[in-house]
């Protein structure tokens, strides 16, 4: 036991030591430029960055316990991420560009067995690895958590005590599972961020604790989630017992071999589709998509800061993640079966959640649809083999659309909670909104693709591929294609009518009928101060509660973030910055060679070695003479425009029905129009029936299962156990009075034959 | 050290004794004395036997043995190896915790009944587990059932003396059988083992030279009917579906303290006889029947975790929840691999934290609620917010979140039945790298990875319900006429804090705490256990180990009954 300690106790010590010693830091920095795949001390500062939010989950913990009542939670939660965010800078800036840094902190499950050969090792470390894929992400992880934590410590400050609290240790324990789910050097350690994401997720769901709404909402997330779980975990054993490993560096490289750890030539394997069908499966789980999307529209029950972070920017982009980072198995396959259902998995979600946007009246809700719509976009940029597409758009996606969560909820805080677009309008003209309209209409300019916003650039870099890529190499990718076009007009229709409606037009406002959705811990004297602030809000005299320098000041951050991230697109060698990081990580292949499969897995080979750079990234199909064309066009030149023009028939669209002539909030032209397209309406706005048809087919059934069993162990399983109970009883019961002689020789004469009947079954049962 | 052992059997015996003659307010304690002598004995026994040099933990150390009835063989013996150290530092763990739950809960008229009760089942548990003989092992196994069927009899709710008489009569039962498995291997070992160490009696029941022996002296039917013998103990024990009914009965109506032993402790001595007998006394019918009892363990996994679901008790709820969990205990146990027996080992002590800490919780509820009906009781989390979050770590414990203990044994206990495989069904798998020799297989571990998503459901199930949502309390209830504070005390969060440190730490550390101390005698018993097995006469006489080719799949799990290896293999040493 003592062994035990000291082990943990000297791994603490030299992380802790190597990041106290610049000297080691400079040299470690020197191993990782000389290409080095051992822990640096870059690694050591890169150890720090997930376990920071872990120390302030603790931190905050202790809080609780000794009841802070001030801000104090919120600011430590701030001040520790944003180190984490420097961090995470720090490394970017150190790391060479190209070689994984790799950094194991202990061993955590470990076995071996027979000859602790390939195989016969299960070896999953405690252990992080950067590449471009998890430096993207960590970037955008840390910076939104900070700004959106500052957001948080002013949007929940009608909770502080314990509610404020919980809040924050959720909410750092995400950062810290969100950077073990992104940083992992393993499946295993994935698996630990993405069930650690998938708590935390439900903790916040389920906030305001006392609204059966959210605590049924948190509830549905992580058991739809779970369902997916489980093909991520049967993904998992399956890619063990085929490549003998769950680290990154091992797997990658034997994949690169084009067989498996046994040296079976991997396109005749059946696994070489069914591992990525199963991780597939659960990434759509977290990602919301195809049939698991449903917990996603409810989980808009948490506190908006919790729906901008975790269900728009950062956790619900884990399933893009995974596909990315697994991407060597999903091109290993000659047929491209997985990266085929990814594609219309992707494209069917992204129309399917538009059209039920279109006619929500829930403005956080419209965004939350939006957000499944958007990630079926990622989805479908990796299906069509877009990879820098796909990630770049969930970087700037991550950016706009936690603005537009952000603007919303800063109308929610301001408004006592009203979110339905028929009361609120012309938010313009009230004092103290102005920065907020703005941002609000940078993130509805980027969600629509209006020409040279960052979701413009991002969205055309996944549109243009689908043509690019070939109906034979992906089935039917340029139909899907086309369906995702229409959703681009679909999805800035919808964002519009939002920004028509409420944030433009004549003013008028209804508030809203809660108290910023309270969690009152315990505590009645919460309630009573916000019941003296508020006490009046449905009285004639509202006023609305107009946000305070935090909430303006993450706003512009930012709505700047989302319009800067533009800028991305234009630099680097690879198609962006974007590229750049793709390009240097295991989400980097060679599409000249897909379907060719020894030269596929060479280049993904070179990619995890870091090796030489390639003629060819995934967006780079121009440097090849012949791709698909868009109606006779090049879509790399022409995707430009006809985006853009799509873009703009929806915002004129949405400018035609829900601005020009509307006169008061509730009623617009739009109505007449949806009068006429009933039932469709009604079905849309009813979200299709979907939960119902769930309910109808999964949840009852299981359910009358479940009480049949119930009733079946009861009676039938105990029945037969109560029997045998009762046989004793019963039998010395009908016995006793003709047996009980008290005569000696009678028991000894039933003695014996008692004996011989047992020894004539004993040996019946033995010859 | 084995004075250390012996003592930790007998203290509280002693400290029984003292409970006994002291004044009833004394009895609490004199029992949290005796059991934190042991507790504290137990951890410098766990101390001493890791801190001995790394190979030793293959072994077994503080053996001792006293001779009772040498001509008969009888002995008695104790010895621990890693696995039973484990067990036994659980149970001396939970000891001095189960004391301080039922602090309040029992009238002090009646307390040196109960704490006395409670001693000596302590001393009985850990017999178990140290017995390196059989006659101690069994009547310290049949002794566990005395004092738990007191503890339920007087101090259990309204149904107790039922539930009582139940858990006793079944178990016990049960029991009988497996004694009757057990001797008749004991004989068979006496009578055909040639090299064997009998001792002057010419019959032993020595645990090692049986394990030893016996595989090689019973023939394959032989083992199957021993095997069958011992299950009827053993499963009723742990419980396996269908013999499970009377757990929710005694579990909803046993005291606290009785339901964190049962659970923590009392079902374990049916997966840890399992490990300790069964396997390597009867390994060829093990191999060959594992697949059905597999087949039971998911059946367990799903039929017990969907019962969660529509139960409104909340403690029948958990106790089903063990149903479902024991499931993957006895699954890795019979995949026969290293991932599955380590897993399954790991299970027995991570079930018994998280499982202990739930009941504990629900005890603690229903010390202030007097209700276990979750439709009377709800949204906790408003007024107790210290139980409320200990509630939702511990479920998140036994749901299996990465991170904390749950999650390990159980991902080990799926993979090492989803990769054993039987060397001949490897080729049509596409020569999988990472299967291991084993008689289950991958659909085996989809099944039961099923089992993931159902206790998410009823887990979660339970904590909307009683932990959130709007406050709701009990016709009647009224806080100032209860003596305990509203929400926990210094006392109930420090039966709490031990549990769920070890739950993080055995979630994080896995492999420093608790993989390399079993992992060794884990890999010796498969070693053995797939030797015996591949040495096994077939049907057509061949040997398994010989008959490589995928059409002898067929003969190879049907094991011939006729040859008679009653000669074959004596005295060979494994």
């Amino acid at each position: 036991m003592t062994g035990i300690t000291g082990t943990i106790l000297e791994t603490v010590l030299t992380t802790a030591f190597a990041v106290a010693d610049p000297a080691a830091e400079a040299a470690g920095h020197a191993g990782a430029h000389g290409g080095g795949h051992g822990a640096t001390s870059g690694g050591a500062l890169m150890a720090l960055i997930p376990l920071l939010p872990l120390f302030g989950a603790v931190l905050v913990g202790v809080f609780a316990c000794f009841n802070e009542k001030s801000k104090l939670p919120a600011y430590a939660t701030v001040g520790l991420l944003a180190v984490a965010f420097v961090l995470t800078l720090i490394t970017y800036l150190g790391w060479n560009g190209h070689d994984p840094i790799q950094v194991r902190l202990w061993d955590w499950i470990g076995l071996e067995w027979g000859s602790g050969g390939v195989g016969q090792t299960l070896d999953a470390g405690f252990a992080f690895y950067f590449d471009g894929l998890s430096l993207l992400w960590m970037l955008f992880v840390t910076g939104l958590a900070t700004l959106i934590g500052l957001y948080a410590s002013e949007y929940m400050e009608h909770d502080a005590g314990l509610g404020y609290c919980r809040f924050f240790g959720a909410f750092n324990l995400f950062v810290f599972s969100m950077s073990c789910l992104v940083m992992g050097d393993n499946l295993l350690m994935l698996f630990l961020g993405w069930e650690g994401v998938g708590l935390c997720s439900y903790l916040l769901i389920g906030y305001y604790y006392k609204k059966k709404a959210a605590v049924d909402a948190g509830m549905k997330a992580f058991v739809v989630n779970r369902i997916g779980d489980l093909g991520l975990l049967i993904g998992t054993l399956l890619t063990f017992t085929t490549f003998g490993s769950l680290e990154f560096t091992e797997l990658f490289a034997t994949i690169g071999h084009g067989s498996t750890a046994s040296g079976a030539p991997l396109d005749a394997t059946w696994q070489v589709w069914a591992i990525p069908l199963l991780l597939m499966m659960g990434a759509f789980g977290k990602s919301a998509q195809l049939f698991f999307y449903v917990w996603l529209p409810d989980a808009m029950e948490g506190p908006t800061p919790v729906s901008a972070l975790i269900h728009a920017a950062t956790m619900v982009t884990a399933g893009v993640y995974l596909v990315a980072r697994m991407m060597p198995l999903f091109v290993a396959d000659t047929q491209l079966i997985a990266l085929s259902v990814v594609t219309w998995g992707g494209a069917i979600t992204a129309f399917w959640a538009a059209t039920i946007a279109m006619a929500q009246y829930d403005i956080k809700r419209i965004m939350g649809y939006s957000t499944i719509s958007q990630l079926g976009y990622m989805f479908f940029g990796l299906g069509v083999l877009a990879t820098t597409g796909g990630v770049f758009h969930v970087f700037t996606h991550a950016f706009f659309k936690a603005t537009l969560f952000l603007s919303c909820g800063a109308v929610m805080h301001g408004f006592a909670g009203q979110l339905d677009l028929r009361k609120l309008s012309g938010l313009w003209k009230v004092p103290g909104f102005k920065i907020v309209v703005i941002a609000m209409l940078i993130g509805c300019l980027n969600l629509a693709g209006f020409p040279f916003t960052a979701g413009y650039f991002s969205k055309d870099m996944i549109l243009a591929e689908a043509w690019v890529t070939s109906d034979s190499t992906i089935w039917g990718s340029s139909w899907a294609g086309w369906l995702m076009l229409l959703t681009a007009g679909l999805t800035a229709y919808y964002t519009f009518r939002v920004f028509f409606r409420v944030f433009v037009g004549p003013v008028e406002y209804h508030p809203g009928d809660d108290l910023h959705d309270h969690a009152d811990d315990a505590h009645g004297e919460d309630h009573a101060h916000d019941a003296g602030q508020h006490g009046d809000h449905h009285a004639d005299h509202f006023h609305p509660h107009a946000p305070k320098w935090a909430i303006n000041l993450v706003l512009v951050a930012l709505a700047g973030g989302s319009v800067l991230a533009a800028g991305l697109y234009f630099v680097g060698d690879h198609h962006g910055w974007a590229g750049d990081m793709v390009h240097a990580s295991s989400a980097h292949f060679d599409p000249a060679h897909i379907g060719d499969h020894s030269a596929a897995v060479a280049g993904v080979g070179d990619a995890v070695a870091g090796g030489e750079s390639h003629a060819g990234d995934a967006h780079a199909g121009d440097t090849h003479a012949a791709h698909g064309t868009i109606l006779g066009l090049d879509p790399h030149k022409y995707m430009y425009y006809i985006s853009a023009i799509v873009g703009f028939v929806g915002i004129g669209v949405a400018f035609v029905l829900h601005f020009a002539g509307r006169t008061e909030a509730a009623t617009s032209r739009a109505d007449s129009l949806a009068r006429a397209m009933e039932p469709v309406h009604t079905w849309a706005e009813r979200k299709w029936y979907v939960d119902e048809f769930y309910h109808f087919i999964i949840v009852t059934p299981l359910k009358v299962i479940s009480h049949l069993f119930h009733w079946f162990d009861k009676l039938v399983i105990d029945g037969i156990v109560e029997l045998f109970g009762g046989v004793p009883k019963a039998s010395s019961e009908s016995l006793s009075p003709a047996t009980q002689t008290g005569v000696l020789h009678d028991y000894a004469l039933r003695m014996v034959a008692g004996v011989a009947v047992v020894l004539v079954v004993v040996a019946i049962v033995l010859y | 050290m084995t004075t250390m052992l012996v003592l930790t059997i007998l203290i509280p015996l002693l400290f029984a004794v003292i409970v006994l003659v002291r004044p009833p307010e004394a009895a609490k304690f004199w029992a949290l004395g005796g059991t934190s002598v042991c507790f504290l004995l137990g951890a410098m026994i766990v101390g001493r036997f890791f801190s001995a040099a790394g190979s030793s933990t293959e072994t077994m150390q503080a053996v001792a043995s006293l001779e009772w009835l040498p001509a008969l063989g009888l002995n008695l013996s104790i010895g621990v190896d890693a696995i039973a150290v484990l067990l036994i530092a659980l149970a001396l763990l939970l000891g001095p915790i189960c004391v301080l739950a039922s602090w309040t809960a029992i009238p002090t008229d009646r307390a040196r009944l109960f704490f006395g009760w409670l001693l000596v089942l302590q001393a009985a548990m850990v017999g178990v587990f140290a017995a390196r003989d059989l006659l101690l092992f069994y009547t310290c196994f049949e002794f566990t059932l005395l004092p738990m069927f007191v503890l339920i009899n007087e101090f259990g709710s309204t149904n107790r003396k039922r539930a009582a008489t139940k858990f006793f009569l079944y178990t016990f039962t049960g029991s009988l059988i497996a004694l009757a498995g057990l001797v008749y291997a004991a004989w068979a070992v006496a009578t055909r083992a040639s090299g064997a160490d009998l001792g002057p009696g010419g019959f032993t029941l020595d645990i090692g030279v049986l394990t030893q022996y016996a595989s090689a002296v019973l023939t394959p039917g032989e083992q199957g009917l021993v095997m069958a013998a011992m299950l009827c103990g053993f499963a009723v024990k742990v419980p396996l579906f269908p013999f499970h009914t009377w757990l929710p009965l005694a579990h909803t109506e046993a005291p606290t303290a009785g339901s964190v032993l049962l659970a923590g402790v009392l079902l374990k001595l049916g997966t840890y006889a399992m490990y300790r007998f069964v396997l390597p006394l009867t390994p060829v019918a093990v191999y060959e029947y594992a697949p059905f009892i597999g087949v039971l363990a998911i059946i367990g996994i799903i039929y017990a975790g969907l019962i969660c679901w529509v139960q409104r008790d909340i403690k029948k709820l958990v106790a089903y929840s063990s149903v479902s969990h024991l499931g993957f205990c006895v699954l890795g146990l019979f995949a026969l691999n290293t991932s599955g027996i380590t897993g399954s080992v790991l299970y027995m002590l991570n079930h018994g934290l998280s499982t202990g800490a739930l009941f504990l919780l629900v005890g603690f509820m229903y010390e202030r609620y007097h209700t276990r009906d979750m439709d009377q009781i709800g949204g906790l989390a408003a007024k107790m917010p210290v139980w409320s979050f200990f509630m939702v770590f511990f479920v998140m414990a036994s749901v299996g979140l990465p991170g904390l203990n749950g999650f390990v044994s159980e991902f080990l206990c799926t993979m090492g039945a989803f990769t054993s495989y039987t060397p001949w069904t490897t080729d049509e798998l596409n020569g999988m790298v990472g299967a291991t020799w084993g008689p289950l297989g991958p659909w085996f571990g989809v099944a039961a990875g099923t089992g993931v998503i159902i206790a998410a459901i009823y887990l979660l199930y339970m904590t909307s319900k009683v932990v959130w949502g709007t406050l709701n309390e009990p016709d009647g209830h009224d806080d100032d006429h209860s003596p305990l504070p509203i929400d926990l005390g210094g006392r109930e969060i420090a039966t709490l804090l031990p549990l769920a440190a070890l739950c993080l730490v055995f979630g994080l550390f896995p492999k420093q705490t608790l993989i390399d101390a079993v992992e060794a005698p884990i890999n010796e018993q498969i070693a053995f256990i797939q030797q015996r097995v591949t040495e096994a006469p077939l049907r057509d006489g061949t040997l398994a180990a010989e008959a490589g080719s995928p059409t002898s799949k067929a003969s190879a799990s049907v094991l011939n009954e006729s040859s008679n290896a009653a000669g074959r293999n004596v005295g060979v040493k494994p």
